[in-house]
């Protein structure tokens, strides 16, 4: 699979600050939803399938954001992802305000990094027989993790999971990832996970 | 990137398919520092294979509140057009995928310009613009609303109708299955109730 910590863009000192800057956003008190938890736990999900060493570079990440004492280690970080209702071992009660802010900047910090690997997926310059094979790569990888994690008898994973729905799904995420680089894609982020059920 | 630190001020932004550039004076009028830029007196914005697009202030600002919301539509999964032929830019998805940008020239005999872009592309333009608006130094209102949640019925338009009324159309039915079932169900005749007052008269008859 893909080692995106060796060829995703390295945080520079100002972009640094621009991501401790978005700490003052951790102030937030509106709760997170259920379908906001999902969306969270699955875009994360999307970043585990594009770097395979995600895991720690998600604890690596949250102490370049300052959340130390939050995630101080991956089962911390795994308790509050388990607050998504579509996993196998799920987790009773809402999650913190300020817990789902700090993933939500988590989610965007991560996208920052991959960035690179996100436009070549969503590139339609890039040569079609490389891309697919781009595009194999991640959704093969993306579904073992959706069978390993998720609850698979909920319809909603095996949406995900099923052959003819699951590449624009797929697609959605990445762009969703894509849209929610950079300053801006916070605030976006955070507004379209708590949009309201349809 | 600052040119000329004495008067002019030239600002630019790069990703990997889009340069935005903007040029200005600081609006001394208003208390800005020397390095801040009030007054855009010319932009322009080079997309990877389309032609370079120049304009005023108003333009830019114009691309921006069609862009940006777009992009947060996408994220919620609204695919919609933004900006109608009346505005100067407008954006929508492209019948052939991806996204069609439609720039309309103050002047009659110009045609609209179209660019198509596909999703990486639309989203190193709207870091571009993230990067533009959010920066200390550009002090200019963009007249951009706040990133909000979608108001229902704007989410629901993007959820097929048979979707969107599956549940309460199974809903509907069951009930009406079960209420008609009940119905079907014979009812007991009543059975005739003695009234204690015949009832003793009765009696009495009778022993008599």
């Amino acid at each position: 699979m893909i080692d995106a910590i060796s060829t995703s863009a390295k945080l520079s000192g100002d972009d640094k600050s621009l991501l401790f800057d978005q700490q003052s956003h951790l102030t937030h008190k509106t709760v997170l939803g259920r379908r906001g938890l999902e969306r969270l736990d699955l875009l994360l999900l999307v970043v585990e399938s594009l770097d395979l060493n995600a895991g720690q570079a998600m604890l690596w990440t949250s102490d370049q954001l300052g959340f130390q004492s939050r995630f101080p280690n991956r089962v911390e970080l795994w308790k509050r992802r388990c607050h998504n209702p579509l996993r196998r071992s799920t987790r009773r009660g809402t999650i913190k305000a300020s817990d789902s802010e700090a993933l939500i900047l988590l989610v965007c910090s991560m996208a920052y990094r991959l960035y690179p690997l996100l436009r070549q997926l969503l590139s339609s310059k890039e040569p079609n027989g490389i891309n697919q094979e781009r595009w194999n790569l991640f959704s093969e990888r993306f579904s073992e993790l959706l069978e390993e994690r998720m609850n698979t008898r909920r319809g909603a994973v095996q949406r995900l999971l099923l052959k003819e729905f699951s590449p624009p799904l797929y697609r959605q995420l990445v762009l969703t990832l894509a849209l929610c680089v950079g300053r801006g894609g916070v605030d976006r982020l955070r507004a379209t996970l708590f949009d309201p059920k349809p | 990137m600052k040119d000329n630190p004495m008067l002019k001020l030239s600002y630019r932004y790069d990703q990997t398919s889009a340069r935005l550039k903007v040029e200005g004076l600081p609006d001394f009028s208003r208390g800005q520092q020397e390095d801040s830029l009030g007054i855009i007196s010319t932009w322009s914005l080079e997309l990877i294979g389309s032609s370079q697009v120049e304009g005023k202030r108003e333009h830019l600002q114009a691309l921006m509140q069609v862009v940006l919301p777009y992009a947060r539509h996408q994220l919620s999964g609204v695919k919609r057009l933004f900006g109608d032929s009346s505005k100067p830019v407008s954006i929508g998805p492209s019948k052939e995928g991806g996204h069609e940008i439609t720039l309309r020239s103050s002047q009659d005999a110009v045609k609209p310009l179209k660019i198509f872009l596909d999703d990486a592309e639309l989203t190193d333009l709207v870091r571009c613009l993230d990067d533009l608006r959010l920066d200390p130094r550009i002090q200019i209102p963009w007249g951009l609303s706040k990133e909000a949640p979608l108001p229902r019925n704007e989410l629901a338009e993007s959820v097929p109708f048979l979707r969107r009324i599956k549940a309460s159309l199974i809903g509907t039915t069951t009930f009406i299955l079960i209420s008609v079932l009940w119905m079907m169900i014979p009812i007991p005749p009543e059975e005739p109730r003695l009234n204690p007052s015949n009832t003793s008269g009765s009696l009495l008859k009778q022993l008599n």
